[in-house]
């Protein structure tokens, strides 16, 4: 069977190629293998090169194949140079999974993930708590530079959020009981509060989504740029160099901002107790002090101090098991930020039923 | 009507700063519709701050770039970006997206120009990845890709809807040298057959002495050479021909930076 034979216009681009193609492929069935003749055309651009390679496709789907014939001069070395993009185009072999097999991978993933977590934990606590005695270096520099940046930076913001809910706290509860008259015990409250729970898990919460989330873009945008890599092709520990002086920072920061927290939050209930309340302001002071305990401040203190390993080594951890570019950094800062905040609440959990229930 | 030889971009006098440090000293030049106009010059000179000025990405301390006729620095937005639709650019570190396939960086220009029939996006995509090479590469993520793989991938998106003006930033660094030859041939075609117009950033004298039609070579923020390839042999100034004979400085050379 003969094939049949079209002739191109003068110039190929955009406009002719389309009608180039509706004639060609236009109707339902094509008829039989198709020459394209290009003696005819003096100019063609890569919109009418992309138009010959949809005819062609399209024969090929339909069993039949097309020709070009005739080219000269420039459009002979044009259709040269897309000689290669006639072939057959690359299959995408990303492949599709099965439930079952998407559950799998999950169990596994979750199973690596966790394990790398507890080897970076390990090695944490070696470079930063047993290195150092052993004379093997660490980064004092640096430390005092996160210090700096987790630590002082995050002062204000700490105090005005901790301040701000104390203000809430006295305004709700004093709502409540002033029908009993007893709000004095607003002022009890707010201490409590703030001492055992409050200002450790608010502090927590800012610090997790600046400091955390900063940890985790940090050191993912590194091993984005191959940083991490030319840290550990130098031979150098990158959790002694990156981790072991974030982690210690955060460790000594986040009490102290909590401490800061705690005032703040007591000093918010004041203002409301003695502002709007209208108490005399010794007799509220004299609340405060009596309602205060060493061992509710503990209890807050330690727990924040669970906090600080949890947002940094979590921030760590994310920020290494970044793939895929700039995408990946972003999700790994949002991943890490969530975890953290999970992770604090669960922490809370933890010890709120071992102080109130079993240790009472 | 638009002729080869036409004045596409003159530039009078740039002078620019990074904060106190003068990059740019008085730049003065022009490149004609068709031309591959080559950009020379040592690390650090200010190449890449040069190209980023010639597509408006940059504003100028003082001086003139002229874009056809319409000065780059006096553009609004709007107008700017209608004048870089018609300029393709490969930056230095490729510049690809990272949350897109290859295929759909280079499909991007396209899409978004809306100047394109959305059925052949696909085609013309196939067609400008297998002329760099990468026709395999269409379904990867640029993450999964090799830096010189990434980089002509980046070359393949800026000459995605034939632009009448490419600029390349050193298009062959980290490239091996066949595909760099590839490249050379790939700029010579798009010229001659096309008419694009090319200003390209290198470092290759083999691809100097092959393709271009004009050279410019900056040293410390200044032109110090601008003329044919037979004006090289002319030249009587050291660092050009120190450059050109590929001779090392005595000492190398500490620049400073003030
Ligand atoms: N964003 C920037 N901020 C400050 N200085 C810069 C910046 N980019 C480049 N420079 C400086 O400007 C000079 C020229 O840089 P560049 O144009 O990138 O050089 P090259 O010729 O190697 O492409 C260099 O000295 C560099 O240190
Ligand atoms: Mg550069």
């Amino acid at each position: 069977m003969t094939p049949t034979r079209v002739r191109c216009p003068e110039t190929l681009d955009q406009d002719t190629g389309r009608t180039l193609f509706e004639v060609v492929c236009g109707k339902k069935v094509v008829p039989a293998d198709v020459e394209i003749d290009l003696s005819a055309t003096l100019s063609m651009d890569s919109f009418g090169g992309a138009w010959i390679l949809r005819i062609a496709e399209q024969l090929r789907n339909g069993g039949k194949t097309a020709v070009c014939v005739g080219a000269a001069g420039d459009v002979a070395a044009f259709m040269d140079m897309l000689e290669p993009g006639m072939q057959r185009p690359a299959t995408d072999t990303r492949v599709d999974t099965v439930l079952f097999e998407e559950f799998g991978g999950e169990v596994i993933n979750f199973t690596k993930e966790f394990r790398e977590f507890l080897e970076l934990c390990i090695d944490a606590i070696y470079w930063t708590l047993v290195a150092p005695l052993e004379g093997r270096g660490f980064r004092f520099g640096a430390f005092l530079d996160e210090l700096h940046e987790m630590g002082v930076r995050a002062v204000r913001i700490v105090c005005l959020m901790n301040f701000l809910l104390g203000l809430i706290i006295a305004m709700l509860s004093a709502k409540q009981v002033e029908a009993f008259g007893l709000q004095i015990f607003v002022a009890n409250l707010v201490v409590i509060a703030f001492a055992r729970e409050l200002a450790a898990v608010m502090t927590a919460t800012v610090v997790s989504a600046r400091t955390g989330a900063a940890i985790a873009a940090e050191i993912a945008t590194m091993e984005v740029q191959e940083e991490i890599d030319a840290l550990r092709g130098m031979g150098i520990s990158v959790t002694q160099y990156l981790v072991a002086p974030k982690l210690l920072a955060m460790i000594v920061a986040l009490p102290c901002l909590t401490v800061l927290g705690m005032f703040s939050g007591i000093l918010g209930g004041t203002l409301w107790g003695i502002g709007v309340l209208g108490f005399q302001p010794s007799i509220w002071y004299e609340q405060t002090l009596g309602a205060t305990s060493m061992g509710d401040i503990g209890q807050g203190l330690l727990k924040s101090l669970f906090f600080a390993v949890a947002i940094a080594l979590i921030g760590c951890h994310n920020g290494f098991r970044v793939t895929g570019g700039s995408r990946g950094v972003g999700r790994m800062t949002t991943r890490a930020v969530v975890m953290d905040i999970f992770t604090l609440i669960v922490i809370d959990i933890i010890f709120a039923s071992f102080f109130y229930y079993i240790m009472k | 009507m638009e002729s080869k030889g036409d004045i596409i971009i003159e530039v009078e006098n740039l002078v620019t700063h990074y904060g106190d440090t003068k990059v740019l000293d008085g730049v003065s030049f022009t490149v004609r519709r068709g031309e591959i106009f080559m950009i020379i010059g040592g690390s650090g000179c200010g190449k890449s701050t040069l190209l980023k000025h010639l597509c408006g990405l940059l504003r100028p301390t003082s001086g003139r770039i002229v874009f056809q006729g319409s000065d780059i620095a006096s553009m609004d937005e709007d107008q700017l970006a209608v004048m870089q639709q018609s300029i393709g650019i490969a930056f230095q570190s490729s510049g690809l997206f990272n949350s897109m396939t290859v295929g759909d960086n280079i499909a991007m220009p396209m899409v978004e120009f809306g100047s394109v029939d959305p059925s052949l996006v696909k085609p013309l995509v196939r067609m400008k990845l297998s002329l760099v090479g990468l026709a395999q590469a269409e379904h990867l993520m640029p993450s999964d890709l090799s830096g010189g793989m990434r980089k002509r991938a980046g070359l393949a998106r800026a000459i995605a809807v034939d632009p009448p003006l490419v600029y390349f930033d050193e298009p062959s660094a980290g490239l091996d040298p066949i595909m760099a030859a590839g490249l050379d041939e790939l700029v010579m075609k798009l010229n001659k057959l096309l008419g694009t117009t090319f200003i390209i950033v290198t470092h290759e004298l083999d691809s100097i002495k092959l393709a271009a039609d004009r050279i410019l070579m900056l040293d410390r923020g200044k032109v110090i050479f601008l003329g044919t390839l037979d004006d090289v042999e002319k030249s009587t100034n050291e660092r050009v021909r120190q450059f050109f004979e590929r001779r090392a400085d005595e000492h190398i050379e500490q620049r400073q930076l003030a």
